[in-house]
């Protein structure tokens, strides 16, 4: 049987339930809580990188009097082939998208040298274990008259820049 | 156990889903009576290492002043401060200056939780440095609390350590002399002092290996040091008895006593009424309230408020960052940090004697202390004028450092010359 | 306790608050913000429209590792308009980075092309400032910890205030282009040119060390000059030599500001990196003795006096109507120092001067031989002046006009020139002494004979004039002092030991360890102690005179009288023997195999 909660060294009376108590221990955890849920989010905040070291995913390529028409550039470092025809333009990813290689420029279009994918001129899948089409790359003139490609902006297959 | 068809038990299992996975991790309910007090506090892995009750002189702000605790919090900051910076920092001489502007410049919050990692570590050693005089100046160190003493004196030297090696890092102008002072005053210890230096650096100069080096055992070979010291050390308190507290008055004990109750007439052998705090009978009351929640809410408030002063400080002083390392050219004066300059104080009077023997001489001093003071009068309070001889002394090596770390900081100029620094 | 933990938790609420909100809402995002509803406004296509519309600030970063370490340039995060034409005429930093023709960018159908891609080159390599900051304080290296400033923009709050208006101007930046454009006529940094070409004519490569273009060896290697040192620093090593190092007896040139700048941006552009350059053509610059200068307009034969203007000798020296105001006057050297004094000093200025700091030039012996012949046939006397105009002619540069010794080269001439204002000393010489000395030179100093440039009366009349308006107090008869001829104890091992023993124990603290008059106290002592190892002078100067100085000490200076001392006449003849001995083998004299 417990003592009754009652001591005698002037320990103020132990009421659990007092509602000043609640209240106090309401707004300590809304300041602790909220203190912890903003320390979380600026800790996941902190380690998403803002800036990578890495080969930038927007990079210009030179102005569109470097790539006459009817050419396809293939641009390797860059895994990016520019194709020209008269006044449109188009990038065109050079990654193989079944397992990451660099496909090379073929008559017929793409095809890739590790396991045997073709793909034709626009990068549509013609042959070979590549489950999806090569991905086309934004193409956008910069005010400064360069061409600019913007790997992480994906357009239609199909969509030109007009030059 | 219900014995309801399956359908009805696969029901009723979703619907007691909530409560069973509360009671599934919370195994007591929030205490509501002593009892319930009792046990959470040894049965949930985080408390346990509290007590179930402590002397409500351990609660006395003033007694304490919470340095230990805060001492502790900080540690807690820094190890979760200088994890998170772990995610951009790389200890190589060519890049390491370079992602400590990174930090500084692009990173979310990176200027923010480097400033916390370093006001806290100053905070850090500045604390230790005020608990140890607490824990003498009340005597704390007495029987049987000796070797916990000794295990703080530690503890110091290893935060010591840990800010040092801590201080390499930003390898700007500021790190790199002040490690090269500080580790050619490490060199001066007879017989071993070049080879202890040697392999501290792991060449004859501060460069790529010693920054490695430094590194590796500020990340992982002292904080893992300091957990174990520290779990020992929280370990000891308890098995000690707790905080140290002042003698109990006499006269004023307050035992249970056995109460015949006014009208009755027998007393059933042993059973009777007891009239007093506790039902232990004969013991000397201890004075003591229940852990949960008086000592948890004095942790908690410490802590909030050891993190609001951090974070205060944090966002208005900005820790430096100097030049990049420039091997020609020291800084005219070069420093060590703060708690070293002291010592660089007096080593620039005579190396060994300031840099070795007289500190050396002061460890030793206060590793033997416990076993050398013996008495037993004055613990439990401060400036006990029974141990007026300890404290005198105590305070005034205390002091002698205080002011030579003063002077070493604002008094010295270029080429080490005096200067005014008003 | 649960109010106070309540209300602490509610203020860390708020810090944490404070501290989220401090932390984001930076200042690029503002510009990048701004230039995307500017540019939105300026663009006719709806699809840039909407593109700008839906773009976010972001960092925007350029790495380049082409120049040695990588370099990671910010700077367009918020000059994000820089590549942009159509903002020529924004507010910075909205502003588009300028093409000009002087840059090399071109002009093809009506659009300009930039010839230093900034993905080629970053900012930085051209701009210095910090790449990796994000906040003005930083990128712009106002910071004082920051090495490298913004060149010609941006000065730092440690640096002089008198200097700081000097040290801005785009012409700053070609300290930067120089690190490619190491070619010596670049069009694009007249001001590096000037510099280089200023760094021959005021002397600069006798003392300096550039690899590649000069060897001196008195002064600093400057060639990393500009990675070291920050412009404020240049400038005011330039300025005031004597700012940064006390002991440094680089000459004051006294040059006018832009001569400084030029000479300024040169000093920056020496990176000790040149893009243009091989490893092997760098590494042939450090290892091969520049022996021979060659200042721009000289080529092949030239008569000596045309060397003397293209070796840049009259930026110390005086000569006709050049003077550099640090060196002694040439107009009477025919007269005053013969051919092989002069060969010799040619060769090491210190084998005859020991404490000179005229620099060691190495030209061919052909030079050497044809300026000395240049200089022997400087022979005109000086026309009959009355002494006073003589001594402000041939006497004033370095004896000064009030005969103080303060002469306008005199701080710069080791032993100084006699103070002739000092009573004491002038009264306790004999007057031949003077009259010696004026007639045969001092050997070992600055002071060269004039016997061939005035005749015996011009002489007394110059010696008569000094003291009467120099020297002011009337000779007393000198006391006759009990003095020998000739050194009474033989030279042996034994007089020397002791000798030795007892100049360690007494002369040290002014003459030095060394016996070359550096000790400690030197510094304090006017006229410096002399230098006993100046085996010249030594040589010139007889037992007599040596016993007298010793003995006696010697008026108005701080050399004591150590008869005083207790020391007696064989003491002194061991140390008499002790600095003879010193002195006597060949090549003991100082500095002369340098």
């Amino acid at each position: 049987m417990p003592v009754a909660s009652h001591d005698l060294h002037s320990h103020t009376p132990v009421e659990p339930h007092a509602p000043r108590r609640r209240v106090l221990a309401w707004l300590t955890s809304v300041g602790l809580f909220g203190s912890a849920v903003l320390s979380a989010v600026s800790n996941l905040v902190f380690i998403k990188p803002r800036a990578t070291y890495g080969q930038p995913a927007r990079f210009a390529i030179g102005k569109p009097d470097d790539f006459p028409s009817g050419t396809r550039i293939s641009l390797d470092v860059k895994r990016v082939c520019i194709v020209r025809d008269g006044g449109k333009m188009a990038a065109i990813s050079t990654t193989c998208t079944h397992l990451g290689c660099i496909v090379g420029i073929s008559d017929t279009g793409f095809a890739c040298p590790c396991h045997g994918s073709r793909f034709d001129q626009d990068g549509a899948v013609t042959g070979g274990p590549a489950p999806a089409p090569l991905p086309w790359f934004k193409l956008s003139l910069a005010p400064n008259g360069e061409l600019e490609i913007d790997k992480n902006t994906l357009v239609k297959p199909g969509t030109y820049l007009n030059v | 156990m219900s014995t309801q068809t399956p359908e009805k038990g696969a029901r009723s299992a979703l619907r007691e889903m909530p409560s069973n996975v509360w009671n599934s991790i919370f195994r007591n309910p929030l205490p509501s009576t002593d009892l319930e007090r009792a046990s959470t506090s040894f049965t949930n892995f985080f408390l346990h290492i509290h007590p179930v009750k402590v002397h409500k002189n351990t609660l006395r702000p003033i007694y304490t002043l919470g340095l230990g605790l805060i001492s502790l919090f900080l540690f807690f900051i820094l190890v979760a401060t200088g994890i998170l910076l772990m995610f951009y920092y790389v200890p190589s001489t060519t890049q390491a200056y370079d992602r400590m502007l990174d930090l500084r410049g692009t990173v979310a919050f990176g200027i923010f939780l480097r400033n916390m990692h370093r006001w806290s570590a100053h905070g850090m050693v500045a604390m230790v440095f005020l608990h140890m005089c607490r824990v003498f100046l009340t005597g704390a160190y007495k029987k049987p609390r000796e070797f916990n003493w000794v295990l703080g004196v530690i503890l110091l030297l290893v935060t010591l350590f840990l800010s040092f090696t801590g201080y390499l890092l930003p390898w700007d102008q500021l790190a790199f002399w002040a490690i090269t002072v500080g580790s050619s005053i490490a060199g001066y210890a007879p017989l071993i002092g070049q080879q202890m230096k040697f392999v501290l650096l792991g060449d004859t100069t501060v460069g790529q290996e010693a920054l490695l080096r430094f590194y590796v055992l500020h990340v992982a070979v002292l904080p893992a040091v300091l957990v174990l010291l520290i779990a020992i050390h929280f370990w000891r308190i308890r098995k000690d008895g707790g905080l140290s507290r002042p003698e109990q008055p006499k006269g004023e004990t307050i035992v249970a006593t056995m109460v015949l109750e006014p009208g009755k007439k027998r007393v059933y052998g042993f059973q009777g009424f007891i009239r007093g705090p506790f039902t232990k009978v004969g013991n000397v009351p201890d004075d003591s309230v229940y852990a949960w929640p008086n000592l948890l809410l004095a942790e908690l408030f410490v802590f909030v408020l050891t993190v609001s002063l951090i974070l205060l400080v944090s966002l208005a002083f900005n820790a430096p960052l100097e030049e990049p390392v420039n091997v020609m050219h020291p800084p005219n004066p070069a420093k060590a940090p703060w708690y070293f300059l002291g010592l660089q104080e007096m080593v620039s009077y005579s190396a060994f004697w300031g840099g070795i023997g007289i500190p050396g001489l002061m460890v030793a001093l206060l590793l033997i202390v416990p076993y050398i003071d013996r008495g037993t009068k004055g613990v439990g309070r401060w400036f006990a004028k029974e141990r007026l001889l300890a404290n005198t002394l105590f305070l005034t090596l205390v002091v002698l450092n205080v002011i030579f770390i003063i002077i070493g900081t604002f008094f010295r100029g270029p080429n080490w010359t005096f200067v005014s620094p008003f | 306790m649960r109010l106070a933990l309540a209300l602490a938790s509610f203020v860390v609420l708020i810090v944490h608050g404070v501290v989220f909100y401090d932390q984001f809402f930076h200042r690029w995002e503002r510009h990048q913000t701004a230039y995307f509803e500017q540019a939105r406004s300026l663009t006719k296509n709806e699809q840039d429209k909407a593109e700008l519309e839906a773009r976010s600030p972001r960092i925007e970063q350029t790495i380049v590792t082409s120049f040695g370490d990588t370099r990671v340039d910010r700077c367009t995060t918020c000059h994000i308009a820089s590549d942009d034409p159509r903002f020529a005429g924004h507010a910075r930093p909205l502003k588009s980075h300028p093409y000009s023709a002087a840059m090399g960018d071109v002009q093809r159908n009506g659009q300009w092309e930039r010839r230093h891609k900034f993905a080629d080159f970053g900012c930085t390599v051209c701009h210095d400032g910090q790449g990796r900051g994000l906040e003005t304080k930083f990128s712009h290296g106002e910071d004082e910890f920051w090495p490298e400033p913004l060149a010609g923009y941006v000065t730092q709050a440690t640096w002089r205030k008198d200097f700081a208006p000097k040290l801005k101007g785009k012409e700053y930046m070609e300290a930067a282009c120089a690190q490619c454009h190491t070619a010596e006529n670049f069009a694009g940094t007249p001001n590096v040119n000037r510099g280089r070409k200023l760094f021959y004519a005021m002397n600069c490569y006798g003392c300096h060390k550039i690899d590649g273009i000069s060897e001196g060896t008195l002064g600093p290697d400057l060639t990393e000059a500009g990675k070291k040192f920050k412009i404020d620093y240049l400038w005011e090593s330039v300025v005031e030599p004597r700012a940064n190092s006390a002991a440094s007896f680089m000459p004051k040139f006294n040059l006018p500001e832009a001569d400084v700048r030029s000479l300024v941006i040169f000093l920056k552009s020496r990176r000790g990196v040149n893009f243009a350059e091989t490893s092997l053509d760098r590494y042939k610059a450090h290892i091969e003795n520049v022996a021979v200068v060659i200042p721009p307009g000289t080529a092949g034969e030239k008569a000596g006096e045309q060397l003397i203007v293209d070796r840049a000798c009259t930026a110390c020296h005086k000569l006709r109507d050049h003077d550099g105001g640090i060196a002694p006057d040439l107009s009477y050297e025919g007269l005053i120092r013969d051919n092989t004094w002069l060969m010799d000093h040619f060769k090491n200025p210190r084998s005859r001067v020991p404490d000179s700091i005229m620099p060691t030039f190495r030209f061919p012996a052909d030079d050497f031989e044809r300026i000395t012949a240049y200089l022997a046939t400087l022979k005109t006397p000086p026309p009959a002046m009355p002494p006073a105009e003589t001594y402000k002619a041939l006497c004033e540069r370095c004896h000064g006009e009030k005969g103080d010794g303060e002469g306008k080269v005199a701080w710069y001439l080791d032993p100084s020139p006699r103070d002739l204002t000092k009573a004491a000393f002038m009264n306790s010489k004999p007057r031949e002494r003077f009259v010696a000395s004026i007639q045969e030179g001092v050997a070992g100093t600055s002071m060269p004979s004039w016997k061939n440039a005035l005749k015996t009366e011009q002489v007394n009349a110059v010696l008569g004039y000094v003291l009467t308006a120099f020297t002011k107090e009337p000779a007393r008869d000198l006391k006759p002092r009990n003095l020998p001829d000739t050194n009474p104890v033989a030279m042996s091992p034994a007089s020397v030991k002791h000798g030795e023993e007892m100049f360690l124990d007494r002369c040290t603290g002014c003459h030095g360890r060394k016996a070359d008059g550096k000790g400690p106290n030197s510094l304090d002592i006017n006229p410096k102690p002399r230098n006993l190892r100046n085996t010249a002078f030594v040589a010139s100067v007889n037992d007599r005179r040596l016993f007298d100085s010793v003995l006696y000490g010697v008026q108005g200076t701080a050399m004591p009288s150590w008869i005083d001392y207790g020391l007696s006449k064989n003491d002194v003849g061991d140390i008499v023997n002790f600095i003879r001995s010193i002195n006597q083998k060949k090549g003991s004299q100082q500095n002369a195999g340098l």
